[in-house]
């Protein structure tokens, strides 16, 4: 029973992780946020699998806010700021897709070796999902880093917040709704700051391109 | 100590794949024409081309040397002691002692080799466009072959091909590990990059500027096109029975019994079937990728593959 659950929970996070992935390999917003929000699906079916297997009454609604805000909600907003911006639909990266992706695949690799520790420690049937949580939280990092367009830098910030979910469900079961809540608002709340902040950009600069930051307009 | 029998199966199944693979290439085409409303040319059409080019004169440049004359052969030969390595019907097989996966990714690339040596060797433009493209496309995708089955082989404590199939079926939860999972994305990807398949190569088209596989054989002609052209269907099928008995191992017989060989049989048509339908969905949708767009799609698969051994490795 034990180690079915392991299995499914490590095959979860595989799943959350690849999508992740998937933002370092395409380069057309709309397939960002189809990524972005297979993603959530799939992190609110990990959500539901915990919530099955530990009998955790809480977990489903986490689930259900999951799959109904960042599976749903926030990409119908990304599509609509993606539309209204318009603009270049490929911008180039600093560094390169193929580069990237073999750096995304050594990022989980190092995800392994800085979570050993507490693999060690843990006796949690879910405990192998926990590497590859942290390696989505080193690639989204790494994607907010290496793309140049402010619509990947907020997907990549929220696959980030995906990411630090997904651990915390994976290494304590959930913590309190509450906190739950708590740090959902704020990721919520940071999206629309963000998205009123990338209308800014464009209205300034007409292009969403960060890059043109580093100058100084008059 | 194997037996006669083993032996005798050993070679029945090679034999059969090599009848097996004009059918199945036949079966995709079919199935792509069906798609895109077209009514498609009967299974047996690869059957009947072969027929036709064996009977044809052959044609070769007075630029060529040996190398020509004797390329279709390795590639050929090379593509069917493959065939004796790869389970295909029953494990484990007598030459499972001869070699095992590292073999068997070596014996490819020789083809692959060969037919990219036979492609610059009359000196035709075209040829050295396809054999340098094919260069890039193998140089990227070997490797990513061999850490795909690497990670089934890490599990299985053994990188031969019959013994990891024998030890999946011995434990079927391993078959949904995020491991596998990862492994046959890779593995997938790799199929599509060799065979030219859609993504990476166009199949059904002849004279287009993009071509790898085809712009290399543009010179062949008789005889020796129908050889490379029969080795390059075995390839296709190969590769699917590695993706449907390495990670799909059911059916696969272990006792050389009348019943269980017939058995496997069916489940090998219905996998190939299946595989099938799979690549001409997949070749309907997907649009042929830009030539330097490749290398991002075949680091793609190169990732999934690191991933995967990093994952059988440590949750091992």
């Amino acid at each position: 029973m034990d180690s079915a659950f392991g299995q499914l929970a490590v095959l979860g996070s595989s799943l959350v992780l690849m999508c992740g992935l998937t933002l370092l390999w395409r380069r057309g917003s709309s397939a960002h946020i189809a990524a972005f929000a297979a993603q959530s699906v799939a992190l609110a079916a990990t959500a539901a699998l915990i919530a099955v297997f530990t009998g955790s009454r809480e977990l489903w609604l986490v689930a259900v806010a999951f799959l109904g805000l960042k599976g749903v909600l926030m990409p119908i907003l990304l599509s609509r700021m993606d539309r209204r911006l318009g603009g270049p639909r490929e911008l180039e990266p600093y560094v390169n897709t193929a580069t990237s992706l073999v750096i995304g695949g050594l990022l989980v690799v190092l995800a392994y070796i800085v979570t050993r520790p507490v693999l060690e420690v843990s006796r949690l049937p879910t405990r192998s999902g926990m590497p590859l949580a942290m390696g989505l939280i080193f690639v989204s990092l790494f994607v907010i880093i290496s793309r140049k367009k402010a619509l990947t830098q907020v997907i990549g910030f929220l696959a980030l917040e995906n990411g630090i979910a997904l651990l915390a469900m994976l290494g304590t079961y959930g913590i309190p709704f509450i906190v739950e809540m708590g740090v959902f608002l704020d990721a919520l709340m940071g999206f629309l700051v963000m998205q009123i902040v990338i209308y800014r950009i464009q209205e300034t600069f007409e292009s969403i391109d960060v890059e043109q930051l580093n100058r100084l307009s008059q | 100590m194997p037996s006669p029998a083993g032996y005798a199966v050993a070679i029945a199944q090679a034999a059969l794949a090599l009848l097996l693979a004009p059918g199945l290439v036949g079966l995709i085409r079919l199935f792509k024409a069906r798609l895109q409303n077209r009514r498609g040319a009967p299974v047996w059409q690869p059957y009947l081309e072969l027929r036709k080019l064996f009977a044809k004169e052959v044609v070769v440049s007075t630029n060529a040397s040996w190398l020509f004359r004797a390329a279709p052969f390795v590639v050929f030969t090379s593509t069917v002691a493959v065939a004796f390595l790869v389970p295909v019907l029953a494990v484990p097989s007598p030459f499972d002692a001869v070699g095992d996966l590292l073999v068997v990714v070596y014996l490819l690339l020789l083809g692959t080799f060969f037919l990219a040596l036979a492609g610059l060797d009359p000196g035709s433009a075209f040829g050295g466009m396809g054999s340098s493209r094919e260069m890039t496309v193998a140089a990227l995708s070997e490797p990513t072959v061999a850490l795909a089955i690497f990670a089934l082989a890490l599990g299985a404590g053994s990188t031969n091909l019959g013994q990891i199939v024998a030890r999946t079926m011995a434990d079927p939860a391993s078959a949904v590990s995020p491991g596998y999972l990862l492994a046959f994305g890779a593995l997938f990807v790799v199929t599509l990059a060799e065979n030219g398949r859609l993504p990476v190569d166009n199949p059904a088209t002849h004279l287009e500027l993009t071509m790898i596989h085809e712009a290399m054989i543009l010179e062949y002609s008789g005889r020796y096109l129908a050889l490379i052209e029969w080795a390059a269907w075995l390839k296709v099928l190969l590769f699917f029975s590695l993706l449907g008995n390495l990670f799909v191992p059911w059916g696969v017989a272990t006792a050389l019994t009348p019943a269980s060989l017939g058995w496997a049989f069916a489940t090998l048509i219905a996998k190939l079937a299946v595989l099938g339908v799979v690549l001409a969905v997949f070749e309907t949708r997907v649009a042929k990728l830009r030539l330097f767009r490749v290398p991002e799609l075949l680091a793609v698969s190169f990732v999934l593959a690191v991933l995967a051994i990093t994952v059988s490795f440590l949750v091992r």
